[in-house]
């Protein structure tokens, strides 16, 4: 990289990274003839753009580059790229809405996940829930744990109507 | 050794050394949900899957280091071993304190360091009955809270004003029983004396009876109208100072973590919600209670037939109210949601009203505006849609039963079987038994309301402090001002230390500068030596005595401290100054604003130390500000003093003058002092230099620049460049 690069964003074409997952299960590759056996991957637009403008960084978390589209990438790094993104960034899809329950202060989600199963807890709904746009919510419990429902409009019809009283 | 979860059985036999720490993951190994084991040995790192069997055995002797790698709502526990990192769990965010403290236990035994301690900390907070996750900072598990309990709890702040509650009770009962006698005396009136026409006295007295009971009515509302009132009013005033207190009570730690202007609403509404509830709720409920106890027994005793006809819409209403209430709640939520973000709209876009002009954005902000409060109308006709429904669907089925009484409590009377006075009496009470049903629903609306007021303000009210005081406190009187960290490591979180493992010996009246990235722990060590937060590892020593041991009332008299925001509270520039001495003579201010450079301007003001400041005052300037803040500290006179980037926001000519302040201030006194530009901090003793929360060097200006690839070297070249650009650019 000349010292011109340093303030300008790097961005990879699909020849200049290799990913793959390493003995141990960690996400590792070559970027730019450089092996690295540990890599981390941020999104940058998480909310907007989940397999666009991936960061790609060494263990110290400095920036290699990142990668534009994951789909413009080789099949392989593609897949293994996408696989530690969701391991990284852990935000099941919502594929069933069982329940919304609140009891005492605390409102109780029991959800059907792409993942399996999982309760979440909040406090309230105004700060534990976010809308980025479309027909998407995040939402957070108290620990921090995330969901994501993709489009609340084409849950089914049971989940629609747990969710009509709390978006 | 601890265990946070116990490991099974079976799979503890399988392990052939003692186990050191074993935990439930709650994900797998491709991250979807579900629970795997892990268990440490002296040894080596088992893990289990889901049925049992074993996924991976790892062996201590090829260890070098663990990592838990947070990712966005879940983490990663990574062991370095001779061949490459190895995954051991995946983990949801709710089990990152306990794989944060395995990555450490994992580090020091690899490193054959010593182990660390599990603490209370780590433990994934959740209830021990419910196993639902618990807020932070508190201990409370709001499932299980009963909110009988809550209530009980409410009541007790009525104890101190027991005799006026009494009063009012003995009223209540008295009122309740004369409103029920009217009805009574009209059936007089229409069966005894316009019935027979018995021109007598008779009618004369029955009015004069009418009119006593409602005098009698009238006088004993308004004494318990009033003494309502005086017990409300003295109520909330109880409460919010409880509120207050404890919110002032409580450490740094806990705001830090939450958005302080919700406590403004905390103290003033939920306090309100709650005497809402206690007075005009309690009062309210016993009340409808006793007169529809009391109305049922006159009913029964004029005619038992007819009163079960009155009865019959009641289980209707009551299901109504119970199937309706909890969508009344939903949607009361659902409008107060839209309207809070109206607020939080209109509350961003004026206080960045400069950028919004700047940029020329006031369209889009009120279309930003309009989309909100379009919504805010849809969701206020929902909700008022309901309550338009609701009571005039009430009043219908409470009219049936009046309905069903005329009609079959008519043919009565003309049957002659019962008297007409009778039936209008029956009607008459009747009307008063719906009114107080129609009511349920709004004394639920109170109840539930005042419940999860209660709730919060009880969570603020049972919060521990983080840093609690001593039992006996070390009595340390003038300290000379010592200051020795010992191996110090603290993290806001604590799997995620800022500070660690810092040493440093400092003596009495040095002046010690803290240099270091944005980040590098400068502030944080600050803290900790103002006692704001209490080190997760190793002790603060001043003058020998830990910090922990020493009362923090007598801590912050002997710390001062400007920091680069100053903060002046409402109130003249004098009060200002005297905010931490308030017996200090006019005399003793002026010096302190001379000493701080601030009596030339201060005094040049059409007001002088008069001058109002603060919130709703006079603007001072931040060089200004800086220099009252100077004033404050010179005046409180400490033996430790620290100064947190104090000339950051100020031009050269005033930074000189605070300097020079500053100079004067620090003269035998042990300062701590923080500033952005390295040439502000030649006067101090020695420099201390922090990276990533270390100590990377300690020196004085000249030694460390002589190191050529020194890090505050490193520093101040960078400062040289960018001067030199600033200059060419000025």
């Amino acid at each position: 990289m000349t010292e011109g690069d340093k303030y300008d964003i790097r961005l990879f074409s699909p020849d200049d990274v290799y990913f793959s997952r390493g003995q141990g299960g960690v996400f590792q590759g070559i970027v730019e003839g450089k092996p690295y056996e540990e890599l981390e991957v941020y999104r940058a637009f998480p909310f907007l753009y989940t397999t666009q403008y991936i960061s790609i960084r060494n263990v110290k978390g400095e920036e290699l580059g990142i990668v534009p589209d994951l789909k413009d990438l080789y099949e392989e790094s593609a897949t293994e790229l996408e696989r530690e993104l969701q391991l990284r960034y852990f935000m099941p899809r919502v594929t069933r809405v069982e329940s919304v329950k609140q009891k005492s202060d605390l409102w109780m989600w029991e959800l059907q996940t792409h993942l399996g199963a999982t309760r979440m807890v909040m406090r309230n709904l105004h700060e534990y829930m976010q809308y980025p746009g479309g027909g998407r919510v995040i939402l957070t419990d108290i620990s921090g744990k995330r969901c994501e429902i993709v489009d609340w409009r084409e849950l089914d019809a049971h989940s629609r109507k747990q969710l009509e009283e709390v978006l | 050794m601890s265990t946070q979860d116990q490991l099974p059985d079976v799979l503890k036999n399988q392990l052939t050394a003692e186990l050191l720490f074993s935990a439930k993951t709650d994900l797998l190994q491709d991250g979807r949900f579900g629970e795997q084991w892990l268990a440490v040995t002296e040894q080596e790192i088992v893990v289990w899957k889901q049925d049992r069997t074993q996924l991976l055995r790892q062996p201590i002797a090829n260890l070098k280091d663990a990592r838990a790698v947070s990712g966005i709502g879940g983490g990663t526990l990574l062991a370095d071993t001779g061949s490459g990192p190895v995954v051991l769990a995946r983990y949801t965010a709710a089990q990152s304190p306990v794989f944060g403290f395995a990555a450490k236990l994992l580090g020091a035994i690899a490193k054959d360091e010593e182990r660390p301690v599990f603490s209370e900390r780590e433990m994934p907070r959740s209830c021990p009955s419910c196993g639902n996750p618990l807020a932070e900072g508190t201990q409370i598990c709001q499932v299980c809270t009963h909110n009988g309990k809550v209530a009980a709890r409410m009541l007790r702040y009525t104890k101190p004003y027991k005799l006026q509650m009494v009063v009012a009770a003995c009223l209540l009962i008295t009122t309740t029983l004369v409103e029920l006698v009217p009805p009574y005396l009209t059936k007089v009136i229409i069966d005894d004396v316009l019935g027979p026409k018995d021109i007598g006295s008779t009618l004369l007295y029955v009015v004069l009876g009418l009119g006593a009971t409602m005098l009698l009515m009238s006088v004993m509302q308004t004494i318990r109208g009033l003494i309502g009132v005086w017990v409300g009013s003295k109520l909330m005033g109880d409460l919010r100072k409880d509120v207050y207190s404890s919110l002032m009570r409580l450490s740094l730690a806990f705001f830090d973590r939450r958005q302080t202007s919700q406590f403004i609403g905390r103290v003033n509404s939920d306090s309100e919600a709650m005497r809402q509830f206690m007075t005009d709720g309690v009062v309210f409920m016993s009340a409808e209670g006793l007169r529809i106890i009391a109305i049922f027994i006159i009913m029964f005793g004029l005619d038992w037939q007819l009163t079960l006809y009155a009865i019959l819409p009641v289980p209707v209403m009551v299901a109504v109210s119970m199937t309706i209430w909890p969508k009344i709640g939903r949607r009361w939520y659902q409008q107060w949601r839209s309207i809070f973000r109206l607020n939080t709209l209109v509350g961003d876009s004026l206080q960045g009203i400069r950028v919004v002009k700047a940029f020329g954005r006031e369209g889009d902000e009120l279309s930003r505006y309009g989309e909100a409060n379009v919504d805010v109308v849809r969701r206020n006709i929902r909700m008022e849609g309901l309550w338009s429904f609701m009571f005039p669907a009430f009043a219908f089925i409470a009219g049936l039963g009046t309905l069903l009484i005329w009609y079959n409590g008519g043919s009565k009377v003309l049957q002659d079987n019962m008297q007409l006075g009778v039936l209008m009496a029956l009607i008459a009470y009747l009307g008063m038994l719906f009114g107080p049903l129609q009511w349920i629903s709004q004394m639920i609306s109170w109840a539930s309301n005042a419940m999860a007021a209660a709730h919060r303000v009880f969570e603020i009210m049972d919060t521990p402090s983080d840093v609690p005081d001593v039992w006996n406190p070390a009595a340390i009187g003038v300290i000379r001002g010592d200051v020795v960290f010992e191996r110090v490591t603290y993290g806001y979180e604590k799997h995620h230390p800022v500070l660690k493992d810092v040493n440093l010996k400092v003596q009495a009246g040095e002046m010690i500068g803290l240099v270091g990235h944005s980040g590098a722990g400068k502030s944080t060590f600050i803290n900790l030596i103002c006692r704001f937060y209490d080190t997760d590892e190793g002790a603060i020593r001043i003058d020998g005595t830990d910090l922990r041991d020493i009362s923090q009332i007598d801590l912050r008299k002997q710390i001062g401290v400007v920091l680069q925001e100053t903060f002046l509270f409402d109130g003249t520039i004098a009060e200002n100054i005297a905010y931490s001495k308030p017996d200090a003579t006019p005399l003793d201010i002026m010096r302190a604003a001379k000493i701080a450079n601030a009596h030339d301007f201060i005094v040049r003001l059409p007001d002088g130390y008069d001058t109002r400041v603060g919130e709703r005052g006079h603007k001072l300037s931040g060089g200004e500000k800086q220099r009252v803040a100077i004033a404050r500290a010179i005046i409180h006179d400490p033996r430790i003093l620290i100064l947190d980037e104090a000339t950051a926001s100020v031009d050269t000519e005033t930074e000189r003058q605070i300097q020079e302040a500053i100079s004067r201030l620090v003269k035998g006194r042990t300062t701590f002092a923080i500033a952005h530009r390295l040439s502000t901090l030649r006067n101090a003793d020695r420099l201390v230099v922090l990276d990533r929360g270390k100590i990377v060097e300690v020196g004085t200006h000249e030694q460390l620049l002589e190191r050529e690839d020194g890090a505050y070297r490193k520093l101040v070249d960078a400062q040289k460049e960018l001067s030199k650009i600033k200059g060419v650019e000025g």
